[in-house]
């Protein structure tokens, strides 16, 4: 794919996500810092709880030791689940800026469960883990994410920076996530498009997309293990991301360094 | 003119790819110039000829560099001149490097002090020494900004069950009023925290937030704060906005304490210039120490003029606010 064909493939994801952001207003939580902007967080919605109990009753994630959950809105009601069933996940700071954390959730008091499975209380109860730290735990066999929109063969669409397409990529280098690992995505139905929307690169296609009242499996061929793609991290914030970093000098990676950062 | 301008030695530059480095270089020198003047007062940066010279650079660089900084905010041209600092600007960054050692990164923000004011090893300390003061003890009605070191304090304030209100972060979704007595004692850790106060809390509309009656107490954060009591916030206004839009409501006034929450870190000896529609405070609270402060005199309303459109536009209470004002002018 040419540059020129990646920027039309952004250019009409964009247009599908703000179709979907118009209804979602309907049924979204503002964010506590970022309010309506869905270009910078992914929110939470109403029903969002009887989407963790669909995705608690998956195989994977019985199966799973360690399960994967981003750092969205959506995605608090799952956490707190996993807070409830003892059962320890990572996740990434918002925008990954500081990389992951490890939760034990075992040793999460009841009464801060529902404060821990909040960003705020995440970084109270979490541990910050290298790359290097997530390479020799368990296997993560289930990662739960949210989105923007996706489709219904598959195709999730973020807000928009690939935060999670990067996450799955360093999972996927240091050999944290192999190709049985599932993906879900959890999203409100409204979220749901029936359209064929082509993907960008780096997209990772999820194997479950479940709603309020709907669990989905997506048929087809799965999902290939992700690549950080270097060019188009170089020059962009990403470089500044320490698990970026880390990786770069794992496999002996010279980054040009962001400009200046004052402070 | 210029004596406590101290020029940094010159580390060698790495690169210069497309220049971007070495002006980038250069611009960390200039600001470390700056952050190296008086506290509080408006110096001006030599001419660029001049910095040039003392930098072993060309004036193209000096002044793409010092765009930098302009665009920052820490320095403002203007033409025939000279380069301003901003005194206020240059007292945040200075207080931030010192505060980068002890405070607690944002869950959105990070370490970017600019989006919010951080919590900081130690802030408990300062809930026990605001828990003796006579002001917080005598309250019923406190407002709290949404600020993170004052989490702890927001979760002692609904143990003690006192009426907490807190402004959305920004300003941008109104004020939550939230009762102790109303949220049960294993939600309040949540209740405290941004994320958590509004499933907790009610949201105001203007007719609720005017007949709300008098608060007994105003406790911010800050980004720095002077030892005579000028507040000085992340730079955006907020404070200033939100005590100016309470007093115009006359919920607040010149006998409403106000206390600061700061590490000791944040309080600045120097005296700094304050503008009448600076928001001040009279008592600061730090790990270590309670401070009072002077009084200074307290705004009595809001200056329009400094009130951002975008506010008089689209916030909760600012909209209601101004359209009374412009109704009342049309009238008149």
């Amino acid at each position: 794919m040419t540059g020129t064909d990646v920027t039309q493939v952004e250019h009409l994801q964009a247009l599908v996500r703000e179709k979907v952001w118009k209804q979602l207003r309907e049924v979204a939580r503002p964010d506590s810092r970022f309010h309506w902007d869905f270009s910078s967080f992914i929110c939470d919605f109403e029903g969002s709880d009887r989407c963790a109990d669909r995705v608690a009753a998956l195989r994977a994630w019985r199966d799973s030791e360690l399960v994967f959950v981003t750092p969205d809105n959506s995605t608090e009601a799952v956490r707190r689940i996993a807070l409830e069933h003892g059962k320890p996940f990572l996740m990434t700071t918002y925008g990954i800026r500081r990389g992951f954390i490890h939760i034990d959730s075992s040793r999460v008091p009841a009464a801060e469960r529902a404060y821990a499975a909040t960003l705020d209380g995440a970084d109270v109860h979490g541990r910050p883990v290298t790359l290097n730290d997530v390479a020799a735990m368990p296997r993560v066999e289930l990662l739960v994410t949210g989105g923007s929109a996706v489709t219904l063969d598959g195709l999730r669409l973020g807000k928009g920076h690939g935060y999670f397409d990067l996450e799955w990529a360093l999972l996927s280098e240091i050999g944290a996530v192999d190709e049985r690992s599932e993906i879900v995505d959890v999203v409100h139905d409204c979220q749901v498009v029936d359209a064929v929307v082509q993907p960008a690169p780096h997209d990772v296609r999820v194997d479950w997309v479940v709603t309020p009242t709907r669990t989905l499996r997506v048929e087809g061929p799965g999902h290939p293990l992700g690549r950080v793609l270097w060019e188009l991290v170089e020059g962009t914030e990403f470089e500044a991301i320490p698990p970026v970093v880390e990786l770069a000098a794992r496999q002996g990676r010279q980054l040009q360094g962001t400009g200046h950062v004052i402070l | 003119m210029y004596e406590h301008l101290v020029v940094p030695p010159r580390l060698p530059c790495v690169r210069d790819l497309a220049g971007r480095t070495l002006y980038s270089h250069v611009a960390g020198q200039i600001q470390e110039m700056v952050l190296a003047g008086p506290l509080g007062e408006e110096t001006v940066l030599p001419p660029e000829v001049e910095l040039a010279a003392r930098l072993g650079t060309s004036r193209g660089t000096v002044r793409r560099a010092i765009g930098d900084l302009e665009r920052e905010g820490l320095v403002w041209r203007r033409a025939g001149s000279g380069t301003f600092v901003n005194p206020a600007a240059r007292l945040r960054r200075v207080v931030w490097n010192r505060l980068k050692e002890v405070a607690l990164p944002d869950a959105r923000f990070h370490y970017d002090f600019n989006e919010f004011i951080p919590d900081f090893l130690g802030s408990d300390r300062c809930v026990e020494a605001i828990g003796l003061l006579p002001e917080y003890r005598a309250a019923t009605t406190i407002f709290i900004a949404p600020d993170n070191s004052l989490e702890a304090l927001r979760r002692r304030a609904l143990d003690d069950g006192k009426r907490l209100l807190v402004w959305t972060y920004g300003l941008r979704r109104g004020v939550l009023r939230i009762d102790g007595h109303e949220v049960s004692t294993e939600d309040r850790r949540l209740a405290a925290t941004l994320d958590g106060m509004e499933r907790f809390g009610h949201l105001l509309d203007y007719a609720e937030l005017s007949s709300i009656g008098a608060i007994d107490l105003v406790v911010t954060g800050a980004a720095a704060v002077s030892r005579e009591g000028v507040h000085f916030g992340k730079g955006h206004g907020y404070f200033d906005l939100e005590w100016g839009l309470l007093a115009e409501l006359g919920v607040v006034g010149q006998l409403t304490p106000v206390v600061a929450v700061v590490h000791d870190c944040q309080v600045v000896d120097e005296s700094v210039p304050h503008a009448p529609s600076d928001a001040t405070v009279d008592v600061i609270v730090t790990p270590s120490a309670v401070l009072r402060c002077g009084p200074l005199p307290k705004p009595t309303g809001l200056i329009w003029d400094r009130v951002p459109r975008h506010l008089a536009r689209d916030t909760p209470y600012f909209t209601e606010m101004w359209g009374e004002r412009t109704r009342g002018r049309g009238a008149a």
